[in-house]
């Protein structure tokens, strides 16, 4: 098993550097996720840690070994691809047979092995059959066998689920969990889910545009956001944005009206003028709740999902807030409406570099 | 619109797609009768007697069918068994060595990144740009003085020069269409690049390879200039080159002898062809298929 030391990565291609000084400790057995939207440099960064691509400049280690020049072949890792990248023209035994024939194990210890993850995987009936023979799913499982037999010290799974149906997700979402439980092997995990990351990674790693913007618990993440592209990021709905400027000592003023701010909120904002004020949607209740602030608004979309339902409202051109709130009748599209807000419970954000206050 | 007029446009409708579909399969017909017609002429000429074959009136059908052309071929004066041999030698080794060569080089062209590497491979089909016959004085000269001049071997490098550029891009265009990630995870599973190429890309890109192979040993076979130019020896000169060498004479053509010697010319390709058409069609849309 492997701790990982990212110490400064960067990578160029070419003229263009698409990761900036990415610092990160990965420790032994852990989970952790990769995060971020399209272009943010995380399948780029696990690719780094694969050793499937060099290292423009900073360092890699694994435990105390500078990996920066060991090949990917010496690294002592697994990876799931996207695509599954599974071997066409061989039998599911044989593309989870592969690399322990390279290792040299005798033909007992391969059949052992691959019985085994095919077991776990329920695989066991489809050892026979070629890739193209089996539903999404099963190629997933294969490719997760294939880096199970291995019993790497590393686990990297590039965007491993973002192929599959909503409901197999689910589903193998728990199977990976459970697989890794039972292999205890330092895993990082990329996906540009973050209900996936939320749900799966014992931390999580947020990029964007090539770096690396805060590293934590999925509850860190969540309740602390360290900028405002982090908060909007994290979380379902998403969090939104109200700007905000500073009114008299203990006030901000919005588009729509005054907001009371707290004593350790006031010296959080110091001297600045213009920030905005993020609200997540558990923290919006509808109509008018003592001691709370108020804001006018007009209902856009009412989203209906069972137990509870998204209410989309519109408070300006650009800003929209987004209520979560058990099923009440009656709510129509352009409907009038009076939202309070949580004041304890909102975070405030520099409006010019966006950082958390 | 009125019902009977939307019924009327519809009439006239069906009616001009009815001559257009008449026009379509009279373009095909034609087509279909300019590429047998010298098929036929070349079957049913080497079935005709002598006398017949070389008759002022042509007769389309042969009146007496005669087999003894082909007898003739076996048996005669002319180590016709030699030229054959000669021809599925070269032209095969040749078929073999090209790909062989090419499938490394194609794949450096495909997946490693280096500086020149596109002008690397526009260097290479350049080769392609010339015309056969402008190669042939220097290849001349280097078979001359490496002493291969009237070799099959010399006749094998002759033929492999102008296949290889063409092999050289043709599989690296089956290779470009397998996956990296297929390639990727056999790295990541602790196997070399030769391994690689051997054991993952080679397998998968094996319809591709056949239909390689059979474009160039058609090139070798079909090829005249080469063996005419590089070959002295009757007994080592192959099919196309004995053809010309030996059934026309100053005075007097043996056509029904010649014939038949093309129809026998020909049939082996005609054969490879059909056997491997399955694979060939695979092999040449390999590019929609993802590798799973």
């Amino acid at each position: 098993m492997a701790d990982i030391r990212v110490a400064g990565v960067e990578k160029d291609y070419g003229a263009l550097t698409v990761l900036h000084d990415c610092n990160l400790e990965i420790r032994d057995n852990e989970f952790i996720v990769l995060v971020g939207p399209s272009g943010s440099g995380k399948t780029t960064l696990l690719r780094l840690i694969a050793g499937l691509e060099p290292i423009s400049r900073g360092d890699m280690y694994f435990d105390e070994t500078r990996v920066n020049d060991l090949d990917v072949s010496d690294r002592d890792i697994a990876m799931v691809f996207q695509n599954y990248g599974l071997y066409p023209h061989m039998s599911v035994f044989e593309n989870m047979a592969f690399s322990l024939r390279r290792r040299g194990l005798d033909r007992q210890q391969i059949d052992a092995k691959v019985r085994n993850a095919a077991e776990l995987l329920n695989l066991s009936d489809y050892l026979q059959r070629r890739p193209k023979q089996l539903s999404g799913g099963q190629r997933q499982r294969v490719a997760l066998g294939r880096a199970m037999v291995r019993d790497p010290e590393v686990f990297l799974l590039d965007e491993p689920l973002s192929n599959l149906d909503a409901q197999l997700r689910v589903q193998m979402r728990h199977e990976i969990l459970r697989v890794h439980q039972r292999v205890k092997a330092t895993a990082v995990y990329v996906t540009h889910d973050q209900v996936e990351a939320m749900t799966m990674g014992d931390r999580i790693v947020v990029m964007h545009q090539g770096r690396i913007q805060q590293v934590g618990t999925p509850e860190e993440l969540y309740d602390q956001p360290c900028n405002r592209f982090v908060a909007s990021f994290i979380g379902t709905p998403a969090m939104g944005f109200v700007a905000a400027r500073r009114a008299g000592e203990g006030g901000l003023g919005t588009a729509t009206g005054e907001v009371a701010i707290s004593a350790a909120q006031a010296q959080r904002i110091g001297a600045r003028g213009n920030l905005t004020i993020g609200i997540r949607p558990e923290h919006i209740t509808l109509g008018e709740v003592a001691g709370q602030a108020q804001l006018s608004a007009t209902v856009e979309m009412v989203e209906m999902l069972g137990a509870e339902q998204y209410v989309h409202c519109r408070l300006g051109p650009d800003e929209m807030l987004t209520a979560r709130m058990p099923r009440t009748a009656g709510l129509r599209p352009d409907q009038k409406v009076t939202l309070s807000i949580d004041m304890d419970a909102v975070h405030l954000f520099d409006a010019e570099t966006e950082a958390a206050l | 619109m009125t019902d009977a007029g939307r019924q009327g446009f519809r009439h006239r409708q069906s009616a001009g797609r009815r001559i257009g579909r008449g026009l379509q399969f009279a373009g095909l017909g034609f087509a279909l009768l300019w590429t047998l017609a010298p098929l036929y002429w070349m079957v049913a000429t080497s079935l005709k007697t002598e006398l017949e074959a070389t008759q002022l009136d042509p007769t389309l059908f042969p009146h007496s069918i005669t087999l003894q052309n082909y007898t003739g071929l076996a048996g005669g004066s002319l180590p016709f068994m030699q030229f054959f041999v000669n021809s599925v030698l070269t032209c095969l080794v040749a078929a073999i060595v090209a790909v062989v060569i090419a499938i490394p080089a194609a794949y450096a062209l495909s997946r490693a990144k280096f500086r020149a590497a596109s002008q690397v491979g526009y260097l290479i089909l350049i080769v392609r740009m010339f015309p056969m016959v402008v190669l042939l004085a220097p290849l001349y000269l280097i078979l001359l003085t490496t002493g291969l001049l009237d070799t099959h071997f010399g006749l094998i490098v002759g033929y492999t020069t102008f296949g290889l550029p063409f092999a050289v891009w043709m599989i690296k265009g089956f290779i470009d269409a397998v996956p990296i990630e297929i390639e990727e995870a056999a790295r990541v599973d602790g196997y070399p690049r030769w391994q690689i190429l051997l054991r993952i890309v080679v397998p998968l890109i094996y319809p591709g390879l056949i239909t390689t192979g059979i474009f160039v040993l058609m090139e070798a076979w079909n090829n005249l200039i080469y063996p005419l130019t590089f070959i002295t020896t009757l007994d080592k000169q192959t099919l196309p080159a004995a053809l010309q060498l030996t059934f026309t004479g100053q005075f007097k053509t043996d056509w029904g002898g010649m014939m038949a010697a093309s129809v026998v010319t020909t049939l082996p390709l005609m054969i490879a062809f059909f056997t491997v058409q399955r694979s060939m069609v695979r092999g040449l849309t390999a590019g929609s298929v993802t590798g799973t």
